[in-house]
């Protein structure tokens, strides 16, 4: 109970600390949440980071294993206690595989973008009575970046996994069919290209600015007082940045190498995510290695970090049909679930293709809804789409239940024919009216902002 | 509150009961006319008005009650009063949202709460204010105006089969975040009424029909609302199986879709088809 109370009290100590510019997007309000108050998983923002697949990128497509993965990673119910009660997945804080840096629960972060997995919230199990909070790292490159966990812990990708699931997350054991999914799935998250580097890891000379330039001899310059040391010693650029090995670098312990690339977009910093901006880290390494970095040296380096760690269209504006290209390729495992007879897994891509199409119905706001006016013939006809979906798709789960593998297929094959053309040309008529246009999204989201808002106008 | 909720519906068991043994002796007697199942029906609609013309008045009542314990300043009376107000409203949904989608958004508008009871919740819970009199006079003219309407609107039988399954499909929608009233703290209560008003108007409306077309699908969708039910019967809103929670709205919903065809009627809808 003292732990808990030290706890709450810290959180409250920190959300009172929290600058403004944390705040801006719509927080978790009211006191009969699953999480705590003030919670926020940035789940209505309308940028989401790109996720590019390496099968799909070199020309193929993206296996059953790679989708079964994907569904898995974003589905609460592999997961246990308050995530799965809440609805938060593997997809919640690695959002399309990146980071999620407005990440903020109560009693779990220290700030956004960070998040302690071994807090009372999410499972007694890992409890240590400690807020000791990581940041969230983007997956992108995994394949490349063992070994995993912020302090290199598990050599293995499917040890790490099954360890957040079951030890951090209180979910149960996992099949070894999702966990061969869900690392495969993980290993396919490619990093977003960057053509400002060239073979070598060194930046292309066509596109770097000179000061870029100064700033990639200063990253290979040996520290003037320990001369068999480079920034390039560790983040080695022959590779992906990295060295594979822990070290000291006065961050509290030993930490592994963190990648450069596509890092322009994995803020905050170091293990504990205590960092806001390439100009603290490289202050911090110039004042632990005492390299005597002018103003402008420091100001060279962030401009070549910040070339190294750019990536082609990070982000990409939430819609429909990026939504239903997500549903359809979810809806893609069961073509060989079916014929499988593979009821757990059936189950599994009905209840999380299901709650991705009620969540989708729900951005097309209903007649109570006065945020928004016009359109009300698009938005039903969009709802009533998406929502006899999830009827179809819950009928194949009660078809494979019953032993009915013929009526499941039967079944799909009307989604299929719907899902790829007739739902996405509704939603696309009705997407202006609904929470995708940034003013109906603003106008939405600041209602409910003013109700809250209404809990902190008591009377004096 | 929760024990005089339940004693109300332990009340309107009973009563439906009665009710229930009258329309079976109908259904045998009539099974044999041609397009019996419509006018069998019709009727057991007729006799549903009774129950959404009690709950539409208990509404009016509770919100009656409300400007009146606003205007004594006695907050904890008020809220009381708004919460009373909302059980009735919960279990007429089944009606409301699908009949009159226009004084629904007057008298249920969310999330912006500039008028109908969110407005007067996020006062009344969220600042401590007994003050929303304009407020909750408008609740007042509209209610009266509905209570007025729900005497002799028609209510075919169809718009009310899909206003329970577009109920059904919507009480399995996530509320990990806190739900509508989430100010009040009382979205559970919202849902155990949802279901009440659901069992209500299947029992006094459907359920003897179904009985006598389809039996097996009689006995699931009793055996679902039962399901339902148990699934909200938690002690908070955050004890809530969600998963368990869809899979049996959407079950209840698949059984109600089935049911249609042998009772003459057309799959419900999970929205109005014809929009206002």
């Amino acid at each position: 109970m003292n732990v808990r109370l030290k706890l709450a009290v810290a959180a409250l100590a920190l959300v009172l600390a929290m600058p403004l510019q944390y705040s801006s997007s719509f927080p978790l309000g009211g006191n009969e949440t699953v999480l705590p108050p003030g919670t926020e998983l940035n789940e209505d923002a309308l940028a989401r980071p790109r996720e590019v697949f390496r099968s799909e990128f070199v020309g193929g497509r993206k296996s059953y294993l790679v989708n079964l993965g994907d569904v898995a990673f974003n589905s609460p119910t592999i997961l246990g206690g308050a995530a799965r009660k809440a609805g938060v997945s593997c997809g919640t804080c690695h959002v399309n595989g990146a980071s999620n840096p407005k990440l903020f629960i109560p009693g779990m972060s220290t700030r956004p973008g960070n998040f302690d997995t071994t807090g009372l919230t999410f499972s007694p199990k890992a409890f240590n009575s400690l807020l000791d909070s990581v940041r969230i790292p983007s997956l992108r490159g995994a394949r490349h970046l063992a070994p995993y966990g912020h302090d290199g812990r598990f050599a293995s990708l499917r040890d790490f996994i099954r360890n957040a699931i079951v030890n951090e997350f209180a979910g149960p054991e996992p099949a070894p069919a999702i966990l061969d999914a869900l690392v495969t799935y993980v290993q396919d998250i490619d990093f977003l290209r960057n053509p400002r580097l060239g073979p070598g890891g060194r930046l292309a000379p066509s596109y770097a600015s000179e000061a870029e330039l100064r700033g990639e001899a200063l990253f290979f310059k040996p520290f003037r007082h320990q001369p068999t040391l480079s920034c390039a010693t560790c983040h080695v650029p022959t590779g992906v940045f990295v060295d594979y090995l822990q070290h000291d670098v006065g961050s509290g312990g030993f930490f592994k190498t963190p990648t450069l690339l596509n890092a322009n977009f994995n803020r905050p910093y170091f293990h504990d995510g205590r960092y806001d901006s390439y100009d603290q880290v490289v202050e911090h390494f110039d004042g632990l290695f005492d390299l005597g970095l002018a103003a402008t040296d420091k100001q060279e380096l962030v401009a070549y970090l910040t070339a190294v760690g750019d990536g082609e269209r990070p982000y990409e504006r939430d819609g429909v049909m990026l939504r239903m290209k997500e549903i359809n390729d979810f809806a893609s495992v069961l073509e060989l679930a079916i014929p499988a007879g593979d009821a757990a897994i059936v189950s599994l891509v009905v209840r999380t293709v299901g709650t991705e199409l009620r969540e989708l119905a729900e951005r097309f706001p209903d007649h109570r809804n006065n945020a928004v006016a016009g359109g009300q013939l698009e938005r039903r006809a969009a709802r009533m789409a998406l929502k006899d979906l999830v009827m179809m798709f819950r009928n194949i789960e009660l078809a494979v239940s019953a032993g009915r593998f013929d009526d499941a297929a039967a079944q799909l094959q009307k989604i299929n024919e719907r899902a790829f053309v007739e739902v996405p040309a509704l939603l696309k008529k009705a997407e202006p009216w609904s929470l995708f246009n940034s003013e109906v999204h603003d106008a939405h989201y600041g209602a409910l902002q003013q109700m809250f808002g209404s809990a902190n106008r008591r009377p004096q | 509150m929760i024990s005089d909720r339940i004693r109300t519906t332990t009340r309107e068991v009973r009563r439906s009961a009665r009710w229930h043994a009258v329309f079976v002796c109908l259904i045998v007697a009539t099974t044999c006319v041609p397009d019996a199942g419509a006018s069998s029906l019709e009727g057991a609609a007729e006799r549903y008005r009774r129950y959404l013309a009690d709950d539409i008045g208990r509404t009016l009542a509770g919100a009656r009650a409300l400007r009146e314990r606003m205007e004594a300043h006695d907050l904890d009376g008020a809220k009381g009063a708004w919460i009373e107000a909302r059980i009735g409203w919960e279990r007429s949904e089944v009606f409301t949202s699908g009949f009159v989608p226009e004084l629904d958004q007057e008298i249920d508008a969310w999330p912006n709460a500039q008028r109908g009871f969110h407005a007067i919740e996020a006062k009344l819970f969220g600042a401590d204010r007994t003050d929303s009199h304009e407020e909750t006079e408008a609740l007042i003219a509209h209610l009266t105006n509905l209570h007025a309407m729900v005497q002799d609107i028609p209510l075919q039988p169809q718009r009310l089969l899909n206003g329970i399954a577009r109920l059904a499909f919507e009480i399995g929608g996530n509320k990990a975040d806190g739900g509508e009233s989430r100010l009040s703290g009382t979205s559970l209560g919202d849902m155990q009424s949802n279901v009440d008003g659901i069992e209500l108007a299947y029992r006094i409306i459907f359920s003897d029909a179904v009985e006598a077309a389809a039996p097996e699908l009689a006995e699931a969708a009793r055996a679902a609302i039962q399901d339902l039910k148990a699934t909200v019967q938690v002690p908070a809103l955050r004890d809530i199986d969600s998963e368990k929670l869809r899979a049996k709205s959407e079950e209840l919903v698949a059984i109600l879709q089935s049911a249609a065809a042998s009772l003459g009627l057309q799959r419900p809808t999970l929205e109005e088809a014809t929009p206002q």
